[in-house]
């Protein structure tokens, strides 16, 4: 039997970074196989080169046995390789419809669009996905789950033989992501060969049948399912075992005078909110897609203008008006979107890592003591290595967890009072989750109050001291962590009955 | 998506519809007199003069639809008008192929933006003021500071294809709006260059042509513009260098008007022909009234921006 998709000996560079050296496997026909690793352990790129977006240095894929050389995105999807995105590559000024047929529209003579046949072939399709959505419907409408399974549709409407999804499920509330694996469940059942990438090892465990670990590049091992453990996957990924976290310094946390407090406040997206977080404590916030928890966050360094309620830090009433504001008086904001929000693409790091820190205290940039600071908080984020010196690198030649962390770096180099993080470890590998929980916690240990927004609730669980739920802008309830279950919490968010 | 856009040509023709029921009021003759504005001859003059700038304002919806833009029509028009006097006047070429190699020196223009921008890479902005300033320069040497009377050389009571001389323009925009609008809306083609303008990079990965569409959009562009200026040079009746000054930002304004979205992947080619007679009332309009002449300029560029400001304005609430 011949492989569906096979690597063979490939590498590929990029400018002097080597994302893959020398990686060979093969995944079966009809297999579920889970592609793993760390932040740039090269599993994105080996999907683009699938994708045929990249193209390997050296090596070969060979498809159904036979090697090719794709000329683009468009070729491999002539070829039945679909590819389903970790960014939402989607058209949000076009319809539904048009979405999922772009760039192979069903057309008649003359490239004459037949608007009806493809509405009713996305009208079947979106009955497959279980998806109540319009064809008609803009995009730009549609909430964000929508919008990931309209790539499945995508990939489905091209009769595509091979799926591969990249991280598909960090956007999706745990109910959309079942809803997804059910659909997975039924394109293996048609016989789909489907890879898939995720730094969610509980997804790979419960969909995926082999597993191919990758690290630096290379490929650690290739393993079934059934012979491997999450532990063992983890060790493979990181190649030393991580300690087991020890559980929130709750009592200590509580000692401490209220940094935050926010009276009955109210925006355009929360409503009547009250909290406090104290000096030394980790909050975290919980609710679906749309509960405000990022709305609240922006209220209080200034992004959104309440208009009920107070709103103190450290005892003295404020009402920012920006957040060059809030962060003059200690109060930061590490936001979600790094490609939107979080870095310049133009700058090196060392200037993007300085300009927070120089805004906030208002003074020149020192060039000596600039370099010197972006070179030593690189080192301790851990950020490039001992031998390759980033600072005057751009942000993109980082993988996407190692960006997610020169944005938090770039914000704790002016030693916040108030620390607000929403989802800091989206996207992001264990290894480097694990990280920025330690620094979370340390940041904390130093006397500062931490607010987490974050819709991962294991990671909630250990990281925070207690967890606030939202639900429709308003405060469903509060849980400690050390008693709190994830059903507990999920039934606050989602409001069914206790 | 149809009722959307259909919502958004309706309110530019709601606005032209505002704008004439408004000049037709203040403009209204005091005695018995024949009406100066509301009257068959200015109509006419409105719908040929609007034209010069509504067949180019079709290419510019294309463009800026496709998330570019270009600012070489106004020289192109120039360039085309003093290629076909050229041709008419001085080589005794007969019209119809003055008038086609008037028009392959239009595309020409327009293949270079192309090239500069999807071989070499550089941004439309810059790429297309290159060509403006070639265009104009080109335009200048060819003359040497003469013009061209190709009114001259035209027969006279001349009907192209049975039509009335006057009437020739405002059908070819017509014409070519039908055209697009269908192109636009009803053919692949089309289909890609609106998700080129909404997300190139989902585009690239969607398997769209994208290098060729977007080659293709300039092309069209240099070539709507040259159609442009040949009816132009038809209508003023001479070919010069200085013609259609400034042309290149009127032109973006009506298909900003007629809702492009200078983001990208928002716009239509009707909306655009439709901001085109938003402009060419006001123009015809304007120096009627005694005193405005020199406030015409003002109010032209406060209509752009109350225009897109009100439609913003109705997106945000329907949002």
């Amino acid at each position: 039997m011949t492989a569906a998709v096979e690597f063979h000996h490939i590498d590929k560079s990029f400018a002097a970074v080597a994302a893959l050296r020398d990686v060979s496997f093969a995944v079966e026909r009809g297999d579920a196989h889970a592609i793993v690793g760390e932040n740039g352990a090269g599993k994105s790129t080996l999907l683009k080169i699938l994708a045929g977006s990249v193209r390997p240095d050296a090596g070969e894929l060979r498809i159904d046995g036979a090697p090719v050389a794709l000329a683009g995105p468009r070729d491999a999807l002539s070829r039945g390789i679909g590819l389903v995105h970790q960014e939402m590559l989607a058209f949000p000024n076009l319809s539904v419809a048009a979405n999922i047929f772009a760039g192979r529209e069903r057309t008649g003579r003359c490239g004459w669009l037949r608007d009806g046949e493809m509405r009713d072939r996305a009208s079947a399709l979106l009955a497959r996905l279980h998806l109540s959505t319009s064809p008609d419907a803009i995009v730009d409408a549609l909430p964000i789950a929508h919008r990931q399974l309209l790539q499945v549709a995508r990939a489905l409407a091209f009769d595509c033989r091979t799926l591969a999804l990249d991280e598909p499920t960090t956007a999706l509330t745990s109910a959309e992501a079942d809803h997804l694996f059910r659909i997975l469940g039924a394109l293996r059942a048609d016989g789909v060969t489907i890879i898939y990438v995720s730094h969610r090892l509980d997804e790979v465990f419960r969909i995926c049948d082999r597993i191919t670990t990758l690290r630096d590049g290379r490929r650690v091992e290739t393993v079934d399912r059934a012979r491997a453990t999450p532990d063992t996957i983890v060790q493979a990924m990181v190649g030393r075992a991580l300690e087991p976290r020890h559980h929130p310094i709750a009592d200590v946390a509580r000692a401490g005078t209220p940094l935050i407090d926010l009276e009955r406040l109210t925006t355009d997206c929360v409503r009547d909110i009250s909290l406090t977080v104290a000096s030394r404590e980790v909050v975290g916030i919980f609710g679906l897609v749309g509960s405000g928890r990022t709305g609240l966050l922006e209220t209080i360094v200034g992004l959104r203008r309440p208009t009920a309620g107070a709103l103190r830090i450290d005892g003295r009433s404020q009402r920012f008006r920006s957040p060059r504001e809030a962060a003059r008086s200690g109060v930061v904001l590490v936001p979600e979107d790094r490609q939107r929000e979080g870095l310049f693409f133009n700058f090196s790091l060392r200037h993007n890592l300085a300009l927070p820190a120089a805004e906030a205290s208002g003074r020149w940039l020192v060039r000596g003591a600039e370099r010197a600071a972006a070179r030593d908080l690189l080192r301790r984020w851990r950020i490039g290595s001992a031998t390759v010196d980033l600072t005057d690198a751009a942000p993109d030649v980082l993988s996407g967890g190692n960006q997610q962390k020169v944005v938090a770096a770039k914000w704790l180099a002016t030693t916040p009072r108030v620390l607000l993080l929403d989802e800091p470890t989206k996207g992001v590998d264990v290894g480097a989750k694990y990280e920025i929980h330690g620094i979370i916690r340390e940041v904390a240990a130093g006397g500062a109050a931490c607010l987490v927004v974050s819709s991962d609730l294991p990671e909630l669980l250990t990281l925070v001291d207690r967890i606030l739920v939202m639900r429709e802008g308003r405060l469903a309830g509060e849980v400690a962590a050390e008693t709190a279950t994830e059903e507990q919490v999920m039934r606050l968010a989602a409001g069914a009955a206790a | 998506m149809k009722q959307l856009r259909d919502v958004r040509e309706l309110s530019t023709i709601a606005i032209l519809i505002v704008e004439i029921a408004f000049f037709a009021w203040y403009l209204r003759p005091m005695d018995g007199r024949s009406h100066p504005f509301v009257n068959g001859a200015n109509a006419l003059l409105i719908l040929k003069y609007s034209s010069i700038y509504g067949i180019a304002a079709i290419g510019a919806a294309i463009v800026i639809i496709s998330g570019g833009i270009d600012l070489a029509p106004g020289a192109i028009i120039a360039l085309t008008g003093v290629v076909l006097g050229s041709l008419f006047v001085d080589s005794h070429w007969s019209l119809t192929a003055s008038a086609l190699a008037a028009v392959a020196a239009g595309l020409a223009c327009g293949l270079i933006s192309a090239l500069l921008i999807v071989g070499v890479r550089l941004p439309p902005f810059i790429a297309t003021l290159g060509v403006m300033g070639i265009a104009r320069g080109a335009a200048f040497i060819i003359t040497e500071g003469r013009y061209f009377d190709v009114s001259g050389g035209l027969p006279a009571g001349w009907r192209p294809l049975g039509v009335p001389l006057d009437w020739t323009s405002p059908l070819l925009m017509v014409a070519l709006a039908l055209v697009f609008q269908v192109l636009m809306t009803k053919v692949q083609w089309g289909r890609a260059v609106f998700a080129i303008g909404g997300n190139p990079v989902a585009a690239l990965y969607s398997g769209v042509r994208i290098e060729l569409v977007q080659a293709s959009v300039y092309v069209i562009a240099g070539l709507l513009a040259a159609l442009s200026g040949v009816a132009l040079t038809i209508v003023q009746g001479q070919g010069k260098a200085d013609l259609a000054m400034g042309y290149e930002l009127d032109v973006i304004a009506s298909a900003v008007v007629g809702g492009a979205s200078l983001a990208g992947g928002r716009g239509s080619v009707l909306g655009a022909v439709l901001g085109a007679l938003i402009f060419g009332v006001l123009r015809n309009a304007l120096p009627q009234i005694p005193g405005a002449t020199f406030y015409d300029r003002l109010i032209v560029g406060l209509v752009v921006i109350v225009i897109v400001v009100m439609d913003q304005l109705l997106q945000r609430r329907r949002a």
